[in-house]
């Protein structure tokens, strides 16, 4: 008799474990999810902000900009001067 | 008392028959459901459960992000990048005449079009833009319409365009790689996709998740050797010569002497890798797949192959006759123009054939072939590329008389750009054959002994000659300093004759004082105003070695020939 009632216990208390773990389990489960959608985002962010950074730093842009805007231009051999 | 107790027993009588009957029917009725439920059961299960399954439990695919393809300064060459497929189920469609104008317009697709592929009642999913921005998408969600749905892809992005299409490379729309890079490493840069089950309802909806899921691991980086502004320098010096000189082609390749490492490896025309179809014809790379007769630019090194045997000096004095020269009696060897008696040095600085060639016959075969095969020729260079050829050099047992003359000056045998490329850094670092890389080095580089010290300084000496006024190629000169090279001038060989076309190339070293680049071009079939390497290649080096000298803020050494003075630009003018 007394060794059936340890066994119901025992039985309730691995039931309500398997309860808490499973609850547990679901709680991590929507916290990772929420958690991987983010990093998702933020991954798709940085993606948009490389591309925006690589366009700016395009050498057709920089070339575009230091000859039209900055007026720059390569010298050539008639623009060199030799200093001793 | 005896008519109630008779009435009862008629009542029982007819319960019994009702009795069966009922029991009857339930018999019937269970007896059936009984079977169809072992019909259901028993012999249709797989069936079922194949179609219960596909309706609610789906595995919902977790993107694994391809990695990025970085040059050497962390600079993007391929990234993915999140697009939107719009789509529609049109049994759901619930628009206002309103709706669908604002939905057309922000599509940009004619109303008529949109109620068209609207209407298709008996599809659930109709596609309405495929590539769409994440903005786009989130303008048209914001609109609220029923049955209008996105979903996320990830589309390949080349920044560079053109500059970097060959090298790079491209992938197909299911991101596998295809050229390039991409195809070489795309185990690499693929990852592996994870997943996770969910429960869907009958027109796609997520209902929940059933926790089962896999993570996915995503794709590497991949940071190559190339420097993407020796990259776009070399590219649009390129482009300048191929239609100045109204050539088919060219491709250029810049080694860093040290480490081997390919700084740029370029090819024009090229194309765009950004989204649809390729031009077949442009795709290929040209600096790794390509072979080609070399011409002079092999002269140096059956030169040096002939001070290493000792048996000639650079003072050495060869005749050249009167430009041309008999070997047997079924080829003339002939220079542009009659040198007569000139030292070793000057065979290099004016590319005598018939010096070459009078040098070569003092060469045995088996000793020249061993010194090309020596310098890398005829075998892959090993490059992480894929398709590359390994070019041709007969072996010395094959040799007739004949081709062990043409062989010396560069015709008989075939190499791609790489490969000539990666003979010169022989000569760039004191007599060693360095492996070369697409892939960023961090480890130092051991090469591979091929000529003494002493040669390979001799020979940088009677190159820079080449560059001189005298030379072959005063253009490909570099202000403020020394420069060593060779041109080359090839005929092109058309099914089985050469033609009056060529192939003008020019391989070259900077700065002779400590060598650091390599460059290598070649331009094919130039048709207007020259055709010589000198001409069409010479002003390409001297551009792209400018370049790449100051962006590595190598020290000027050309102070020798500028009477020690020092270089500036004038900015007042």
């Amino acid at each position: 008799m007394r060794l059936n009632l340890i066994l119901f216990f025992v039985l309730i208390i691995f039931a309500l474990a398997l309860v808490n773990v499973e609850h547990q389990y679901r709680n991590h489960y929507s916290k990772w999810d929420i958690e991987n959608k983010l990093t998702i985002d933020l991954k798709d962010e940085k993606t948009k902000l490389q591309i925006e950074e690589s366009d700016k730093s395009g050498n057709d842009r920089v070339n575009e900009l230091a000859q039209k805007k900055l007026n720059m231009s390569l010298p050539d051999s008639k623009n060199h001067r030799t200093l001793k | 008392m005896f008519n109630k107790a008779k009435s009862s027993s008629k009542f029982f009588e007819l319960s019994k028959f009702r009795r069966r009957f009922v029991l009857l029917i339930l018999l019937t009725l269970f007896t059936s459901l009984i079977s169809r439920s072992f019909y259901l059961q028993g012999m249709q299960t797989d069936f079922l459960q194949k179609k219960g399954q596909a309706t609610s439990n789906r595995t919902e695919t977790l993107h694994a992000y391809r990695g990025k393809i970085l040059d050497r300064n962390n600079e993007i060459l391929a990234i993915s990048a999140p697009r939107e497929t719009i789509w529609a189920n049109p049994p759901e469609d619930l628009m206002n005449l309103s709706q669908k104008k604002e939905l057309s317009r922000l599509l940009k697709l004619r109303l008529e079009h949109l109620e068209k592929r609207l209407g298709k009642k008996n599809k659930q999913y109709v596609y309405l833009k495929r590539r769409a921005s994440p903005e786009l998408a989130s303008k048209i969600m914001a609109l609220k319409i029923p049955g209008i749905r996105t979903e996320k892809n990830y589309d390949r992005f080349y920044p560079e365009r053109e500059i970097t299409a060959h090298v790079v490379g491209f992938t197909n729309i299911d991101g596998k790689g295809q050229e390039g890079i991409e195809r070489q490493a795309n185990n690499l840069l693929s990852g592996i996709p994870g997943y996770k089950k969910v429960l869907k309802d009958n027109i796609g909806r997520i209902v929940d998740d059933l926790q089962e899921v896999k993570i996915p691991i995503d794709g590497q980086d991949i940071k190559l050797s190339i420097d993407k502004r020796l990259q776009y320098s070399a590219y649009k010096a390129l482009q300048k010569s191929v239609e100045k000189h109204n050539a088919l082609s060219g491709s250029a390749v810049l080694i860093d002497a040290k480490s081997g490492e390919i700084l740029s490896a370029v090819n024009y025309p090229s194309f765009n890798p950004n989204g649809g179809s390729k031009p077949t014809q442009k795709i290929r790379n040209r600096v790794f797949t390509d072979i080609f007769e070399p011409g002079s630019t092999i002269k140096p090194i059956t030169v040096s192959a002939a001070l290493e045997s000792k048996k000639f000096k650079p003072t050495s004095i060869i005749d050249t006759e009167k430009g041309f020269y008999r070997v047997g009696s079924r080829l003339t060897v002939r220079d542009t123009h009659a040198n007569g008696e000139i030292t070793l040095s000057e065979v290099v600085q004016k590319s005598s054939n018939v010096g070459t060639t009078i040098i070569s016959e003092k060469l045995d075969s088996k000793y020249l072939w061993s010194t090309l095969s020596m310098f890398g020729l005829g075998s892959k260079t090993g490059v992480e590329f894929p398709g590359e050829t390994s070019g041709i050099v007969h072996h010395f047992k094959k040799w007739r008389k004949t081709e062990h003359a043409t062989i010396s000056y560069g015709y008989g045998l075939s190499t791609n750009l790489l490969q000539l490329a990666q003979a010169y850094t022989v000569f760039a670092n004191d007599g060693e054959l360095v492996p070369v890389t697409l892939i960023k080095k961090e480890d130092p580089t051991i090469g591979r002994r091929v000529l003494s010290k002493k040669t390979s300084q001799i020979m940088l000496k009677i190159m820079e000659s080449v560059v001189s006024s005298e030379g072959t190629a005063p253009l490909a000169k570099v202000t403020g300093y020394r420069v060593a090279g060779k041109t080359g001038t090839a005929r092109k060989i058309i099914n089985g004759t050469y033609e009056n076309k060529y192939i003008g190339s020019f391989v070259g070293i900077a700065p002779v004082s400590d060598p650091r680049f390599v460059f290598a071009v070649m331009i094919d079939e130039p048709s207007n105003d020259g055709y010589y390497g000198g001409v069409v290649a010479g002003p390409v080096f001297s551009k792209v070695m400018a370049d790449a000298l100051k962006l590595y803020s190598i020290p000027q050494d050309g102070f020798v020939n500028e009477k020690e003075d020092i270089i500036i630009a004038d900015s007042s003018q």
